[in-house]
């Protein structure tokens, strides 16, 4: 009991004092999901646009596909990018493994059906003459795809929230593809993994702090854009 | 047949305690918090059957890096920790969270690195030159990063040097040796790993022993039950029948018949001063 | 010539046939009133005849020559706008819902003008900043309206346009309609009270 209080003290210490080692894990972590998050965005948009409109054999194989990619568990999808990035791995050309950069495909990888998934959700809800109608209007294609996404913009934002909170928090594939190495690769999960192997219980749990407050504003924000996205239908 | 041995596996299981001896202790239960050496390396799992079955005892054995193993023992969340950072060890016991240490055994450690050996570290003889050139040369450097026995080692080793490590090439990993070893494997890197450890992956590494056999690469185990007086609920004398049986010509016999690929990993270093021990042993039954 | 003509229209779903062989024209200038029963396929002729669904078969007289209907849908799509029975309006303001339907790349000036002048024939102009979604049932028939008249249209199909208005809104739809019918646009109007539209009636369909 009282190892948890003296940890928390210290650990908001840490974090208010602007503890510069902290303050970098908690800025590595923020670049590599955001950059996986807006680089699985567009494509993840565009598929899950065309499982909810298009008509394309195999459509109903690849909703089937995308549900069952989200059950697996992240250091499997870690395992495998490993596999492939490794020297011996077919892409070992490319020199990935334990970069920020595979770390940023390992979360691209886990972000993709979760972002898929919930889009389509959204864009199923999506009112099929919002479409007709803005073709009817004489826009593109593209505006009109670009139309009905901001009819339905809260439970799209709800798939980019929930999706950033899946890989921000994600230990597994980012331990695995970036090696946990200081100044390089070492986020907010596998720094507590790492702290928490030490007994620096404080450095843990002022990460894990950084972590839940994260997990509270997102929550926020999603219940926030649920409750306007239920308004609008 | 893996039905069969599984099925003899799970009846030893529930046999050996029955069998196991007729003084069974009050509190069978010991719990161990110790560094992943021993237990990955597989040392804990061939020797304790035999304390067991020569005394009923059941030891738990939690494997954790130096710190937190110490950390649990400070804790009070074990009973007794086998640990390899002498100079953290004295200072648990100087803090009173144990009463002793004693000394068990040790292992060496090694350095490893790429077959092309960039910084021609196998030229070299002492862990000093060897540290230097790699500084020199900027070849990559997988560091554990993690406290462990083995990362305070590269760092009294570093300081010894006198080289402050720093840059792209020296990589702090901040994870297990098993998976140092393969980070160094892919990076071409060099890296400071236990015996143990690399007995025990070599033939899927790509690495080479680059340097070994320096008198610094020695590592002393030591045994530390947690003070009895600091935790009264703990199971002190599980504890010390524990340390005793580790001490005895027995324990220490067991320690040096384990060996993997033909080589023994650890060599019992049991100080015969220290086998009476100062306080009374307490009596088990 | 300036013809605008459907024949042998046939669609059915399932076992379930709505209309076979039909023929259909739309006449410059005119209003043609389709009536039916709930379920008829009023609203399914309406959405053929504007390119949205597909027909069994069907053929399109236009301009002095025939097309099949499936090589005609975009023009169809281009030159028949289909209003729904409850018209989808964009996320924003009235006037974002006007500026939607203009080509893009208009110089603002001229942009401002049409939007102001077709916001002042359907008596919207006070409304313009107001929010979309939040018009009253006749107002939004008349954004609605609005909107798809600023594509210049040849026809304009409305889907039970009254369905959800009070009687002075009624009579504003009605005046519109004979306005526009004036202007020469080819009108169809679906409903199953066909009463209200006798006034502006040129032909009548039953389905
Ligand atoms: N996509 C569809 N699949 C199957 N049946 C449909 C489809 N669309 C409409 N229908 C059926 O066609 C019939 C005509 O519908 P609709 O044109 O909306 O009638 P109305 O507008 O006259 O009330 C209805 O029975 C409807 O259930
Ligand atoms: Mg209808």
């Amino acid at each position: 009991m009282e190892t948890i209080s003296s940890a928390t003290w210290q650990a908001l210490q840490l974090l208010l004092s602007g503890d510069t080692a902290l303050w970098e894990i908690i800025l590595i972590s923020f670049r590599v999901s955001i950059l996986a998050i807006l680089l699985a965005t567009p494509p993840a948009l565009l598929m899950a646009f065309m499982l909810a409109f298009g008509q394309f054999p195999g459509r109903r194989l690849l909703i089937a596909i995308v549900n069952t990619a989200l059950a697996i568990p992240a250091v499997v999808i870690g395992l495998t990018l490993y596999l492939l990035l490794s020297r011996s791995g077919p892409l070992g050309e490319w020199r990935l493994l334990f970069t920020q950069t595979a770390m940023v495909l390992g979360q691209i990888a886990l972000a993709f059906p979760l972002l898929v998934a919930m889009a389509h959700t959204a864009l199923q809800a999506a009112d099929r003459r919002a479409w007709e109608t803005a073709r009817m209007l004489g826009a593109s294609r593209l505006r009109a795809v670009w139309t009905l996404m901001y009819e339905v913009r809260f439970g799209l934002m709800s798939a980019l929230l929930a999706s950033f909170g899946r890989i921000i928090a994600e230990v597994g594939a980012s331990m695995m593809l970036g090696g946990n190495i200081l100044h390089y690769t070492r986020n907010i999960p596998t720094a507590i993994a790492l702290e928490t192997s030490k007994g620096e219980f404080a450095q843990g749990i002022a990460l894990g702090l950084v972590l839940l407050l994260l997990a509270f504003a997102l929550n926020l924000l999603l219940h926030y854009f649920q409750g306007k996205g239920q308004i609008a239908a | 047949m893996r039905k069969l041995t599984s099925a003899l596996w799970l009846s030893t299981c529930l046999v050996l305690p029955v069998f196991a001896d007729e003084q069974k202790p009050a509190n069978p239960i010991i719990k161990m918090a110790t560094t992943t050496s021993t237990q990955d390396s597989g040392l804990l799992t061939q020797i304790l059957p035999n304390f067991q079955k020569k005394t009923g005892y059941e030891v738990q054995v939690t494997a954790v890096g130096t710190g937190k193993a110490l950390k649990l023992g400070e804790n009070g969340d074990v009973d007794v920790v086998l640990v390899h950072a002498r100079a953290d060890e004295d200072k648990f016991v100087a803090a009173g969270f144990g009463d002793q240490r004693y000394s068990v055994m040790y292992n060496d450690f090694i350095f490893v690195g790429p077959e092309e050996d960039p910084a021609k570290v196998k030229a070299t003889k002492t862990t000093t030159d060897a540290l230097k050139q790699i500084a020199a040369t900027q070849s990559p450097f997988v560091s554990r990063g993690d406290d462990s026995g083995t990362h305070k080692m590269e760092k009294k080793l570093w300081d010894q040097a006198g080289v402050k490590p720093a840059g792209e090439w020296y990589r702090e990993a901040g994870q297990g040796m098993g998976e140092v070893l393969q980070m160094s494997g892919e990076l071409k890197a060099y890296t400071l790993t236990d015996r143990g450890t690399w007995l025990a992956t070599m033939d899927k590494s790509p690495l080479k022993i680059v340097l070994e056999g320096d008198k610094t690469l020695l590592n002393p185990y030591g045994i530390i039950a947690v003070s009895q007086k600091r935790y009264p609920d703990t199971n002190h004398a599980g504890a010390q029948a524990l340390i005793d049986w580790m001490i005895s010509a027995e324990g220490q016999q067991a320690i040096s018949d384990f060996k993997i690929n033909g080589q023994s990993l650890f060599t019992p270093s049991a100080d015969p001063a220290e086998v009476k021990p100062a306080t009374e042993p307490a009596k088990t039954n | 010539m300036n013809e605008l003509i459907f024949h042998q229209l046939s669609k059915h779903y399932g076992k379930r046939c709505l209309f076979t062989e039909l023929t259909l024209p739309l006449i410059a200038g005119q209003c043609l009133l389709l009536t039916g029963k709930n379920g008829a396929g009023k609203s399914t002729l309406m959405r053929i005849l504007a390119g949205l669904d597909k027909p069994d078969q069907g053929e399109i007289q236009a301009d002095g020559k025939r097309y099949s209907w499936r090589a005609y849908r975009p023009q169809l799509q281009r030159q028949i706008l289909y209003l729904h029975q409850q018209p989808y309006l964009f996320e924003g303001s009235v006037w974002d819902n006007l500026a939607y339907a203009l080509t893009r790349g208009l110089p603002r000036s001229e942009q401002h003008q049409q939007i102001e002048a077709i916001a002042d024939w359907a008596g919207l102009t006070a409304l313009l900043m107001n929010p979309a979604k939040r018009l009253s049932g006749g107002e939004a028939q008349r954004l609605a309206m609005a909107r798809a008249l600023l594509r210049k249209p040849r026809a304009l199909l409305l889907d039970e346009p009254t369905a959800n208005m009070d009687q002075a809104a009624r009579l504003l739809t009605l005046e519109m309609l004979e306005d526009l019918k004036r202007q020469g646009l080819r009108l169809m109007v679906a409903s199953h009270d066909p009463d209200w539209f006798q006034a502006v009636t040129n032909q009548h369909l039953a389905l």
